[in-house]
């Protein structure tokens, strides 16, 4: 569970246990765990990354399971692409880390391309625009599948936006570090958004929707800002 | 900046805010403007949109497009695996055909070079074609003021015109992008010394016939290179207008500036990369110039250049071989990442304050020019990977961004407040218990700074977020506490 | 400054061979979507290289004999109003015998061989006229080689060109036009090769399209055979 779901979103991890146990998935949550470490990574601390790479790995290995499912693009490639990046003059870790890397996937990606399924029954009336993190569609390649699954939730008109492969400017500390840069790319996904007519914005990453979701209240807009994750545990046109 | 707060406290906020106050001054405060400029936004959307969307046809009709780029990447490796023999190989092969060759340790070894031939040869006028690095040693400058009587004249449209407004290039194939109109009619007609009419036909035609002039009367022609053929000593310049092919055709002597990273082996390695540069860059086939000169003219010829100059300049490439940053040399300069990046979309190329703007930019001036020089650069980026995707060579820039804060970190040149930060970042997330303990207090701590919901607005080091944006608290009760309490 | 050996011996103890392997690049606009397909041979050469020409403003056609080059030449210099057109100094454009048509039309011709100053008649003339060494269809690019008779300013400096080239020297791809050159020893190549594609262009202003910046902006190639 990325930190700062588990602290500032806690509503998206519920939804994420919910949908896999809908479909007869086993979940374990090692209550150990804390941050995969990005933060410090993006900004060059390295060493601090590393460090904090070592106890995510102590503490997924210590653990029985079949996969590692994270309902953030950004998270998963940390874990699956950039541990064996930092880990690469390490011979031991970067081995286990390329061991853990197989087995960490990305939400929508594990609904669609390890458990098979497309359609959860669920139900939500809106228009939408799905934005794509940059590390989904990068680094992950996980481009399809969210739209897969958003296709199949009855009441959901998912839209085409403009500029949609336009990152929303969070980029971490990014976003503090050269703020008016990143405001203004969060403004340009705002525009796209009302272009589109959509009154529901919807991502695979809380980070991106913190930031866009930010920039749209203090703009005025009052537009409906959900996770992936609880709009697949949507119910009579509730998200969950 | 920073009020008394317990530590723990601190902590939070350092976690939350992943280190904040920012070393990023210059480039920010140019940013802060240019992102106010919405005149300079719209001509940025239109070009890079045109650019992008030109690219993305022509490429995607091509199919064997991304075997090209893989057999680029190597080609580009394979060359500076082994670069002192390539240079070598090309320089003998100049040789043959009677041209000269000069290797220049940097910018002053090529305005020396440069200078010194123009006084031999009592040449009063010099044209020039683009070249990215003869802007990097400012060439034209430190030429016209240590050697008085020489005027260099830039010939591609955009080049001149900005020279003429004492102004820089913004963007590697379009320079004049951030100029509108007006002002592109305001510097030509001064130049007139009459009033032209505003429009594209009237200005291109002055244009074309005052630099005609110089075209003709012009004793040396400078271009750069896009690439240098070492099996054969070819120069090969790429241009629309033609005024690279008129450089090398008309003056007696010509100059070639290049870069040593240009090099590539063997001329059919050509035909992978004339084949990328174009598409890439601006979403043509090829462009309607595609020039490779071997040397001086051959006897009977009655124009193009009788000598022939070819200065291959180091300026902190050679540094470079070899390293986790060499993948940085492979760049052919097409411009494509600028094009793509929602950075540079905001910004434009100015706020870089550097010859190179836009993702290259941001790793190569830091590591040509020294971090010092270019801190900020590897920070103007919010890594999104767009430039690693439309790079035609493939290199990876969001990498060496990375790698570049990586480096800016071990040389301790990163401000303290971040490594505090991280440093305690580090400490806190090794050790659950501090997580929880930490959060738990955050949770507490930021009570009295809510409103509505929201984190209110307060000056300190959370402003720069809470300035244009709403914040959202830290959740009544996190994942991992409802986890226990049963979903 | 450096000497040349100094600078080799600098770059010589930093090179290692094939450190690093690519980071393997998404492949977004890098890979047609659906079916992969082998590169469309192209059917007709000719047909596709006026195809490609005419789609970037040059002009393009095909004909039979010399006798409609002739009549084209003097076409165009009719229309253009032209009263000097220089030509390259090679055998086709001899055989193609028309100077003296253009002569009884008022059209002066100079012919690039012993000019004391190339670049006044050059500048001055209206029209300038070549062959080429290659075409190439995909792309409808001339390949034109530097060499005595050639002059290069021929090609750039008047404002309409005009190109005479054979259907059997047309090449289908850039790669082709490429190995023409390659794999021979240096001293084998011409002192220049340039490959020409459609009137000369610039978009320097607000994006704006200016024909004929430096180069002509009225190209026309005319393919016999």
């Amino acid at each position: 569970m990325p930190c700062y779901v588990d602290q500032i979103n806690p509503e998206v991890g519920v939804s994420v246990v919910r949908v896999l146990r809908k479909l007869g998935v086993e979940v374990i949550y090692p209550e150990s765990q804390t941050c995969c470490g990005q933060p410090a990574f993006n900004s060059g601390f390295f060493d601090e990354a590393r460090a904090v790479g070592r106890h995510f790995l102590d503490v997924f290995e210590g653990e029985r399971f079949d996969y590692i499912v994270c309902p953030s693009g950004s998270c998963t490639t940390m874990v699956s692409h950039y541990y064996p990046f930092i880990f690469k003059d390490l011979p031991e870790e970067r081995e286990r880390s390329e061991a853990l890397a197989e087995r960490v996937r990305e939400f929508s990606d594990f609904l669609i391309n390890v458990m098979g399924v497309r359609a959860l029954g669920a139900r939500l009336e809106g228009r939408a625009v799905f934005h794509c993190g940059c590390h989904q569609r990068r680094e992950l390649g996980v481009l399809e599948e969210p739209g897969g699954l958003l296709a199949n939730v009855e009441g959901l008109v998912l839209v085409d936006w403009e500029n949609e492969e336009l990152c929303c400017g969070f980029g971490g500390t990014f976003a503090v570090k050269m703020p008016d840069v990143s405001t203004a790319m969060a403004d340009e996904k705002i525009k796209a958004l009302e272009k589109s007519g959509a009154d529901t914005l919807i991502s695979g990453d809380s980070s991106c929707l913190m930031h866009l979701e930010g920039r749209l209240r203090r703009t005025g807009h009052d537009t409906r800002v959900l996770h992936l994750a609880q709009v697949l545990d949507a119910n009579d046109g509730k998200a969950g | 900046m920073e009020t008394e707060k317990p530590a723990r406290k601190r902590e939070t906020e350092d976690y939350r805010r992943e280190g904040l106050s920012s070393g990023v001054e210059g480039f920010n405060d140019r940013a802060r403007r240019a992102v106010a400029d919405e005149q300079l936004h719209d001509s940025i959307e239109l070009f890079t949109h045109k650019s992008v969307a030109g690219r993305n046809a022509v490429l995607g009709a091509l199919p064997e497009a991304p075997e090209l780029r893989e057999r680029a990447y190597r080609i580009k490796q394979e060359t500076m695996a082994n670069l002192d023999r390539y240079l070598e190989q090309m320089a003998d092969a100049v040789e043959a055909r009677g041209g000269n060759v000069f290797f220049a340790g940097d910018g002053e070894d090529v305005v020396r070079y440069i200078g010194d031939l123009a006084r031999r040869k009592g040449a009063k006028v010099i044209t020039k074609s683009k070249s990215m690095a003869t802007e990097e040693i400012e060439l034209n400058r430190r030429l016209e003021e240590d050697y008085t009587g020489l005027e260099i004249v830039e010939t591609d449209l955009g080049e001149w015109i900005a020279q003429l407004a004492g102004d820089t290039p913004s963007h590697i194939v379009g320079p004049i992008l951030h100029m509108n109109r007006k002002r592109i009619t305001e510097v030509l007609s001064q130049t007139a010394g009459e009033e032209l009419p505003p429009d594209v036909e009237a200005l291109g035609s002055f244009a074309r016939r005052r630099l005609r002039e110089k075209f003709l009367t012009a004793e040396i022609g400078i271009t750069g290179a896009n690439f240098g053929v070492a099996e054969t000593g070819t120069v090969a310049t790429v241009t629309n207008e033609g005024n690279a092919r008129l450089v090398t055709s008309v003056p007696p002597v010509h100059v070639v500036v290049m870069g040593i990273e240009k090099l590539i082996p063997r001329f059919t390695d050509l035909s992978v990369f004339v084949r990328l540069l174009a598409r890439s860059g601006t979403g043509q086939k090829i462009t309607v110039y595609t020039n490779f000169i071997m040397g001086p003219r051959a006897a009977g010829e009655l124009d193009g250049a009788e000598e022939f100059h070819l200065i291959l300049m180091d300026n902190g490439r050679s540094k470079l071989l070899g390293t986790e940053f060499e993948e940085a040399l492979y760049c052919i300069r097409c411009g494509a990442c600028l094009n793509v990046c929602p950075v540079y979309r905001q910004t434009g190329g100015h706020a870089y304050g550097s010859t190179y703007s836009g993702p290259i930019g941001a790793v190569i001036t830091p590591l040509l020019k020294g971090h010092e020089e270019a801190k900020d650069l590897p920070h103007a980026s919010s890594l999104c990977g767009a430039c690693w995707e439309a790079c035609p060579v493939g290199i990876p820039l969001h990498e060496l961004l990375l790698k570049l804060r990586n480096q800016q970190v071990e040389e301790g040149l990163a401000e303290r407040a971040q490594e505090i930060a991280f440093k305690g970042f580090e400490s806190t997330m090794k050790r659950p218990i501090l997580y929880n303990i930490t959060t738990k207090a955050g949770r507490l701590a930021q009570k009295p700074l809510l409103r509505d919901g929201s984190v209110r607005p307060l000056p300190g080091p959370l402003s720069a977020w809470t300035d244009s944006r709403d914040l959202p608290p830290l959740a009544e009760k996190p994942f991992r506490e409802l986890w226990k309490e049963g979903i | 400054m450096p000497g040349r050996a100094e600078f080799l011996k600098s770059i010589r103890h930093r090179t290692q061979a094939g450190r690093y392997k690519p980071t393997n690049a998404p492949d977004v606009a890098w890979t047609r979507e659906g079916e992969s397909r082998e590169s469309e041979p192209i059917e007709d050469p000719p047909a596709r290289f006026i195809e490609e020409l005419e789609a970037l403003g040059g002009h393009g056609k095909r004909v039979g004999d010399r006798e409609e080059v002739r009549e084209y030449v003097l076409a165009l210099a009719r229309d253009r109003g032209a009263k000097l057109l220089l030509r390259w100094d090679v055998d086709e454009l001899e055989e193609l015998a028309v100077d003296a048509p253009l002569g009884e039309n008022g059209v002066e011709v100079a012919v690039w061989r012993d000019l004391a100053d190339f670049r006044e008649i050059a500048g001055k003339a209206d029209i300038g006229l070549s062959t080429a060494e290659w075409a190439i269809a995909e792309t409808g690019t001339l390949v034109l080689e530097g060499g005595p008779g050639k002059g290069r300013t021929v090609t750039l400096l008047p404002p309409t060109y005009l190109a005479v080239v054979p259907v059997d020297r047309i090449l289908r791809t850039v790669p082709e036009a490429i190995d023409k050159y390659a794999g021979g020893g240096a001293e084998e190549l011409p002192a220049n090769v340039c490959f020409h594609t459609g009137p000369s262009r610039s978009g320097d202003i607000e994006m704006s399209l200016f024909v004929g910046m430096h180069g002509p902006g009225d190209v026309h190639v005319v393919l016999v055979g």
